[in-house]
This record gives structure tokens, C-alpha cells and sequence, in this order.
């Protein structure tokens, strides 16, 4: 069909918006850089570098790339049918946890990686499962009862690393390490990119195809469109809303694992530095759209390591990453009334 | 009747002054309105009302009627031309000061807090500093009461009123804040025949106590019926301004319309077996109280079945009920041979029930999604639609250019999202999905509600036309004349059962608003 290549209005719109939030991010930086006598061209310049500047640069930084596409995916999906998981951080640490037991239970080879990323998988959809009951069943907001689910996931698995499962050869409270047999393999020799960010990558299509093409994908957006609508048009709208958040805490688990399988090796306190709360910065940066999210991913993740090389170089303290997330966050979220703004006054013509 | 052109709007002697002359309570002059996304709501619209008359402003839904008063009341903004009271141009910023110049309005939606009594809802725009005086509120509303012979008891709460009482408050609560022009905006809309006659009656009243009334309707017959004057409006423009003494129905409507519609004659349908089979359904509302109450009634394939009743008897909560939207306390609903009582809505929707619901913007379609997938709606979990979940986009996109050519919706492509369709073809996309369902039977809630008079024709044909087939169809409709056009037969509802039946060849319209208002 020739009207698949052509771009609706509607994605048009969402291409703007995300653009008009990146610049305004961006913007925003630069005053700040401004005002601490920075030269933000100049620190623009260092971090692009510093995530793409060579070869093990963009290795890294597509590395960091992979938990975040994970997980912002899956987030994609539950955000449509608005759903607002928060909880993906927690998901993300249960499914490390139960995966990396698993992994070592069985010890070495690719069939305890496989193991590992299934049960990982579920052990994220499993944390998720308690919020999306309480949400079916008894109407409890899911913003409130996913994000503290997190406390709860991330603290028992550092009690986890703490005593039952620490490692008996360091001192610091982490799990064993890992058979290296069963860990993702390394893809690009002399670097650590490992085959986790392939498997991100072929997510991105999986998702879509469900979007898009299945009646899965309709359901769920009917129901976040209009729930009334659906409940009409004979949808199950209690059990949409229960599979999309169930279906964002699956790949949540699987993101934890992965990072653990191809990265870390082991389970730390320090597994992730919130990459369940930028995953939903990205899902909303990328409207949801897998294609966005891949692209939006990288762009965190690119802010991310740029920003380490940024603080070396011109003496930049780390905060700069959270606080252009920050600022995103907040662009992304007013952009929709900024963009019918600019529309009312004529200023835009889409 | 060769209608005058549109861009010379004929005017009386009198209004070719510019307004100046103090006869006149209000005075537009040029008035154009122009909505953000293009519409042209008024264009050009010299327009005078005369102190102390009844002046019906008469045009289809959409001819720009609302937007024109809601400028003179204040609430929007002309984009050119002049106001003038009392002969002196004005500006009107805001309802406030709308109010300060003695003009109020009784909107079509009420805007009185159901939870608040008489009084309060009164002391509420009254209250000028931060002291409620309500002893000085209530010497108000006894006096304006007295005066206008209305018995309305202050302590009542507003959602314990019957429809035509909160309506008498509304005017009440302009009357209190010393309004001298009215404007009333489909004021009959919501009232049964008996209820009408009593409102023409206080606007009778009204007119002599002094007060100049402006009633925006698209009723004919009730513009002449009351009105003194009457001021066509078509597509935003003035079409003509006559006196309701030259007026008559044929004329108004040559006026209304362009181009005349030929009035179908609707024939009787021949009824079969019976279809839909409801028996003592108890149903209860949101707030848990009981809605239906003990309610039999029987559908037979290829007849209408008309219920009327005033909003609130129970009609939403039986419609629910039969699709499977809300439980049934007790009591069964049967289709053909299967028990559908208390059954998922998709088991009811693939026996056959089609359902055309009232509110067509948050149940009847997703604004935000395309034509082409709401027309999709009820068919695409199963073959051909999609096989093992994956959809055959191919054919939706085709399913939807049929329906559109079909059943002749107006879109720029399959694709557009609902939210850029008018209301009229919003409706033709509902009722194209519900009648491509292949159900057996039809519940049509509110069929017509806010259409114009070509669209609510061609949903009348539909209906017929289906009828004709064999289906049967539950009709649940405020709009009287539309249920006598079309039914069969005529159930009235009231405090939800079905207290009185009629067919429509011997039909006391008198018994019938009785028993709508639960006199019998």
C-alpha cells in the first residue's frame, strides 16, 4: 500500500512535540551552563564526544542504552492504555534478583541464561502483579501502589544480597557472581557491547507489530482512549488494564536481568541508577511510539555518559544528568498545552 | 417562497436605524464570530430586540443561535461589530456585567448546583461582598416569587426538583438579580407537553410584567405559538426578521431549511415473533437506589417500539441493563432463545443486540482514534477482522470506505480521527457500525438528540428501513414527535416501570403526559 510511507498528521504532531521538548531541554541547559560560566556549545560538543566519540564511547553508551529501551518498551505499553506504572525501578530489581538466583542455581551454559532471562521476566511481571490486582479488584491508583512497591522490591533485594544470597568471597553485600558461561556474550571484541542490546533492538519491532497489529494492541488502546467506549464495544476493560501492566513489569524484569546477565554480572545495590524512573521519561519523550522510545532512549542514554566526560572535562558535577532529565520530564509534560498554544496563536501550522 | 439572498439580510423599516433609537432593548449590529479551528459561527448579524417583546431566534442546530447570545450574555467575545443597550453601545466582557446591564441567561444545561437548595443557589449570585445576608435573599425571593406567582419552596434541594421546577428557578435567579432582557436557550426541550403549556404560560407573565424575552429554539411551531416576532438564522446569518403574525409554518420552514426536505410518511411495520423479551427487571442506579422497578416489556422483530418518559425514569438504566453495561438485581432478559441476563457485553453484542447510545462522545466512539478503527469496534476480535490477533488492517481500511460511502459520512479520509467530524456525522458513524453489526435487534437511545433536521431525517429512514428487514427496535427517545412518527407501539415510562401503552392511531396526547409525569 502506498500510504504506509506517508506520515499522518497525528505523527507529524507527535514528531514536533518531542522535538520542541529536547530544544527546550536543551535551552534551558544552556542557561544554566550560562549562568556557571560554561560555554554550553562547547559542553554540547564534550558530551556528544563522550557518547559517541569512538568506538568504545558508543559501545558504552549503547550498552547503557539497552535496560533503558528494556524497560521504556514495556512502559510504552502500559502507558497507552493509561496506565502509570512507576514501579518499573522495583520490577527491575525483583527480576535481577530472581533471575541471577535461577542463573547460578543451575550453573553455567545457555540454557541457565535462558532460565535466568525467563524467570527474570517473571519476576518483574510477578512485583508488578500485586499493584495491577489491587488496581483491577479494588480500585486502588496504580501511581501510588507501584511506586511504593518499589521501596518494598528494591530493599528486599538488598536485604537478599545482605544475607541469604551475598556472595561468601567480597566484602560488600552482593550476590555470587554469575557463571561466566552463562553470560550474554560480547558482540563487538574489545569492548563490553553484549548481545542484550540486540535483543532490546528486536524488542522494538515485537512491540510495534503488538501496537499496531494485533487486537491486543487496539484493546489497549481503546481502553486508554476511552474506557467507557470499550467497556461499550464489549472490551474487557479490567483485564486490559491488568495485562498492560503486568506486560510493562515483564519486560521491566527482563531489562534487570539482562543488565545483570551482560553487564554487572552479579547483583549489586547499585544495579541501577533509576533506570525505571528514566524509562518513563523516555516512554513519554518517545509518545509511546516504539520507534520514539528506541530513539529517545538512546538520547538519555547519551546524555547519561556524555555527562561523565563532560564532568572531567570542564569540571561539571554529575547532577547534570538528573537535572536535564529533570527538565525534560517537565517539557515533555508541557509540551501538549505548549503545542495548542503555539497552534492557537497561529504560530504553528500543522 | 424564493428565499432572500444571503448576503442582503432583510430587515424591517424599523431596524435599517442603526439601533440608536431607544425602542430597542438590545441591538446588534454586524456582529461576526469566528471559532479557532475556522468555523464561522455568526457572520455579519444586525439583529434588534425590541423592548417588551417575545423575539424567537428559530434555526437548526448549529445555525450559529447559541453563539450569538452567549456574545450578547457575555461569555464570548464578538470578533467585529457593536452591541448597543438601550440605544448606547456597550462592551460586555463577562457574564457579570452582562447582568449589570439587565441581561441573564437560562442556558440549555443547567447551571444551578443540585446539591444546594433554592435559596443558596440564589444567595450565590446575589452574595456582592463576603457577608451572606440570606435574610435579605429570602425577602428577595418571596417578593420576585409573589410577584411572578411561581411556588417555589427555598428550602428545597435543587436535585430533589422535577426538571420543569429547576427550570423555573433558573428564571427565578434572574428575576432576583433585577434582569430586564431574558434569554432562554431551548428552554423546551426538556419539558413534557403539560409542562410546556405552564412555561408559555410564565413567559406570558413575564412578557407582561414588563421583561423582553429572546428564546432561542428550533421548535417552529413553539416560535409561533409565543413569540412576537420571529428571527431566522441560517449557517450564522440573518435570513429574515418577521413578525409572527405573517408568519406560518410552511414559510419559517422554506426559511430554516435550504431546500425543502421532503417529510417522510412513516408506515407501519408488520410484527413477527418477538425477539426481545424483558421480565420484571429490577436494575439499580449508580447511587445503588432502584431505577427499574419490576419492569416487563416485549420487542418483536420488525416493529418499533417507543419508550417515552422525561429523562430520568429509568430509561438509561434499562438500556444498560439490556446491554449488559450495568447488573441486573432481579428479573431476565431474553433475546430470541438465549438468557442474556447479567451476560458480558461481547456475548451480547455477538447474539445480536446493536445498541445506538445517548451519549455518542464517550460511549459511542474514541474521539481520538481514527474513523476507520472506530468503525471497527464491535467486528475486529473475530474473522475476518483478525485471525489469532492479528488484525487484517487491509480490511479494516476497506470495511470503513464501505460503510463511508455507503452510508455517505463526510470525512477527508478513512483515517481522520473522530474528533473533526461534526455531530450529524459522529451519529451516521454510529449508526453505520450498529447496523453492519447484523444484530436482530436495535436499541436506539436518543437517536436524534442535537442533530438538524436533514440528519435526524436520514436516521429516521434507517430506522425504517431496518424495521422493514425484520429487526426490532427498542426506540428510547425525550423527543415526543419522534417516537409518535415512528412507533408501533408507545411504552411510557415512569419511575421505572411501564405504566400506560399506546398505538399511535389512537393516541390521547393528553393521558400520555399524564402518565409521562406519573399523574395516573
Amino acid at each position: 500500500m502506498t500510504n504506509q510511507l506517508v506520515i499522518s498528521r497525528g505523527t507529524k504532531r507527535s514528531i514536533v512535540r518531542a522535538l520542541l521538548s529536547v530544544a527546550l531541554t536543551l535551552v534551558a541547559t544552556s542557561i544554566i551552563f550560562l549562568i556557571n560560566n560554561v560555554n554550553p556549545f562547547l559542553a554540547f560538543i564534550y558530551m556528544f564526544q563522550g557518547a559517541f566519540g569512538d568506538i568504545n564511547l558508543l559501545s558504552e553508551t549503547l550498552i547503557r542504552m539497552t535496560p533503558i529501551l528494556i524497560v521504556s518498551l514495556g512502559l510504552a505499553v502500559s502507558f497507552k492504555c493509561k496506565i502509570w506504572n512507576i514501579g518499573a525501578e522495583g520490577q527491575l530489581y525483583i527480576g535481577a534478583m530472581l533471575g541471577t538466583i535461577v542463573a547460578i542455581g543451575i550453573g553455567g551454559g545457555p540454557l541457565a541464561l535462558l532460565a535466568a532471562l525467563v524467570v527474570g521476566a517473571l519476576g518483574g511481571l510477578l512485583w508488578a502483579a500485586g499493584p495491577a490486582l489491587m488496581k483491577v479488584k479494588l480500585g486502588i491508583n496504580e501511581v501510588i501502589t507501584t511506586f511504593l512497591m518499589n521501596f518494598v522490591g528494591i530493599y528486599l533485594v538488598q536485604w537478599m544480597i545482605s544475607y541469604p544470597f551475598r556472595s561468601p568471597d567480597t566484602l560488600f553485600p552482593e550476590s555470587a557472581a554469575i557463571p561466566s558461561t552463562s553470560a550474554l556474550a560480547v558482540i563487538l571484541p574489545r569492548t563490553r557491547l553484549h548481545l542484550g542490546v540486540v535483543l532490546a533492538l528486536a524488542l522494538v519491532p515485537v512491540v510495534y507489530f503488538l501496537l499496531e497489529r494485533t487486537t491486543f494492541g487496539y484493546k489497549v488502546k481503546v481502553v486508554g482512549e476511552s474506557p467507557e467506549a470499550a467497556r461499550y464495544g464489549g472490551i474487557e476493560v479490567g483485564r486490559m488494564i491488568f495485562v498492560s501492566l503486568i506486560f510493562s513489569g515483564l519486560l521491566a524484569g527482563l531489562a534487570g536481568i539482562t543488565e545483570v546477565m551482560g553487564i554487572q554480572h552479579r547483583v549489586r545495590g547499585s544495579l541501577s541508577p533509576g533506570y525505571g524512573y528514566t524509562g518513563i521519561v523516555v516512554a513519554l519523550l518517545g509518545q509511546n511510539n516504539p520507534l520514539g522510545v528506541a530513539l529517545a532512549s538512546l538520547f538519555l542514554a547519551a546524555i547519561m555518559n556524555g555527562s561523565s566526560t563532560l564532568a572531567w572535562t570542564m569540571n561539571i558535577p554529575m547532577g547534570i544528568v538528573d537535572l536535564m532529565q529533570g527538565l525534560l520530564f517537565v517539557f515533555v509534560l508541557a509540551s501538549e498545552p505548549l503545542m495548542r498554544f503555539l497552534e492557537r496563536r497561529g504560530v504553528l501550522k500543522l | 417562497m424564493a428565499i432572500t439572498p444571503l448576503s442582503s439580510p432583510f430587515f424591517n423599516d424599523k431596524e435599517q436605524d442603526n439601533g440608536k433609537d431607544a425602542e430597542y432593548a438590545v441591538f446588534l449590529k454586524g456582529i461576526t464570530k469566528i471559532f479557532p479551528n475556522g468555523t464561522v459561527a455568526n457572520h455579519d448579524v444586525t439583529l434588534g430586540i425590541l423592548k417588551g417583546e417575545v423575539h424567537a431566534i428559530l434555526g437548526e442546530n448549529g445555525a450559529g443561535k447559541t453563539t450569538l447570545m452567549r456574545i450578547i450574555s457575555g461569555i464570548l467575545k464578538p470578533d467585529s461589530g457593536e452591541i448597543l443597550i438601550d440605544g448606547k453601545p456597550v462592551r460586555i466582557r463577562d457574564p457579570m456585567e452582562a447582568s449589570r446591564l439587565g441581561i441573564g441567561m437560562v442556558h440549555q444545561h443547567f447551571t444551578l448546583i443540585p446539591e444546594f437548595t433554592v435559596r443558596e443557589n440564589i444567595a450565590l449570585v446575589l452574595a456582592t461582598s463576603g457577608w451572606l445576608n440570606l435574610k435579605k435573599v429570602d425577602e428577595k425571593i418571596t417578593s420576585v416569587s409573589k410577584s411572578m406567582g411561581l411556588e417555589i419552596d427555598p428550602d428545597s434541594k435543587i436535585e430533589s426538583l422535577p426538571i420543569g421546577k429547576r427550570q423555573q428557578v433558573e428564571i427565578l435567579r434572574l428575576l432576583c438579580q433585577d434582569v430586564k432582557i431574558l434569554i432562554l436557550d431551548e428552554p423546551t426541550s426538556v419539558l413534557t407537553p403539560i409542562e410546556v403549556d405552564s412555561f408559555f404560560r410564565m413567559i406570558r407573565d413575564l412578557k407582561s410584567s414588563g421583561k423582553t424575552i429572546v428564546l432561542i429554539t428550533h421548535k417552529m411551531k413553539e416560535a409561533l405559538q409565543i413569540s412576537d416576532r420571529i428571527t431566522v438564522l441560517r449557517a450564522g446569518r440573518v435570513i429574515k426578521t418577521i413578525p409572527t403574525s405573517e408568519a406560518n409554518e410552511a414559510l419559517l420552514a422554506s426559511l430554516v431549511v435550504e431546500g425543502m426536505i421532503p417529510a417522510t410518511v412513516v408506515r407501519r411495520g408488520t410484527p413477527g415473533a418477538p425477539v426481545l423479551r424483558v421480565e420484571s427487571l429490577r436494575v439499580s442506579d449508580d447511587r445503588g437506589r432502584p431505577a427499574v422497578d419490576g419492569l416487563s416489556l416485549v420487542v418483536r422483530s420488525g416493529e418499533i417500539v417507543g419508550i417515552a418518559g422525561v429523562a430520568g425514569n429509568g430509561q438509561k438504566e434499562l438500556v444498560e441493563a439490556i446491554t449488559g453495561l450495568r447488573r441486573v438485581e432481579s428479573g431476565t432478559v431474553r433475546l430470541a432463545l438465549h438468557d442474556i441476563t447479567n451476560k458480558p457485553t461481547r456475548f451480547i453484542i455477538e447474539r445480536g443486540i446493536s445498541y445506538i447510545p445517548e451519549d455518542r462522545l464517550h460511549r459511542g466512539v474514541i474521539l481520538t482514534m481514527g474513523v476507520h478503527e472506530n468503525l471497527a469496534l464491535k467486528c475486529i476480535g473475530k474473522p475476518p477482522m483478525s485471525r489469532k490477533s492479528v488484525i487484517d488492517r487491509g480490511l479494516v481500511l476497506r470495511n470503513a470506505e464501505n460503510l463511508i460511502s455507503r452510508f455517505s459520512i463526510k470525512v477527508p479520509d478513512p483515517c481522520t480521527s473522530v474528533e473533526n467530524l461534526s455531530g450529524g456525522n459522529i451519529q451516521k458513524l454510529i449508526v453505520a457500525r450498529e447496523l453492519s453489526n447484523g444484530g436482530e435487534v436495535l436499541i436506539a437511545e436518543q437517536p436524534t438528540a442535537g442533530l438538524d433536521i436533514k440528519a435526524s431525517e436520514a436516521v429516521h429512514q434507517e430506522l425504517v428501513a431496518l424495521r422493514s428487514k425484520g429487526i426490532g427496535i427498542l426506540l428510547v427517545s425525550s423527543d415526543l414527535d419522534e417516537i409518535i412518527k415512528l412507533s408501533d407501539r408507545i411504552c411510557v415510562i415512569f419511575g421505572g416501570r411501564i405504566v400506560g401503552e399506546f398505538v399511535p392511531e389512537n393516541l390521547d396526547i393528553e393521558r400520555l403526559s399524564r402518565l409521562m409525569l406519573g399523574a395516573e
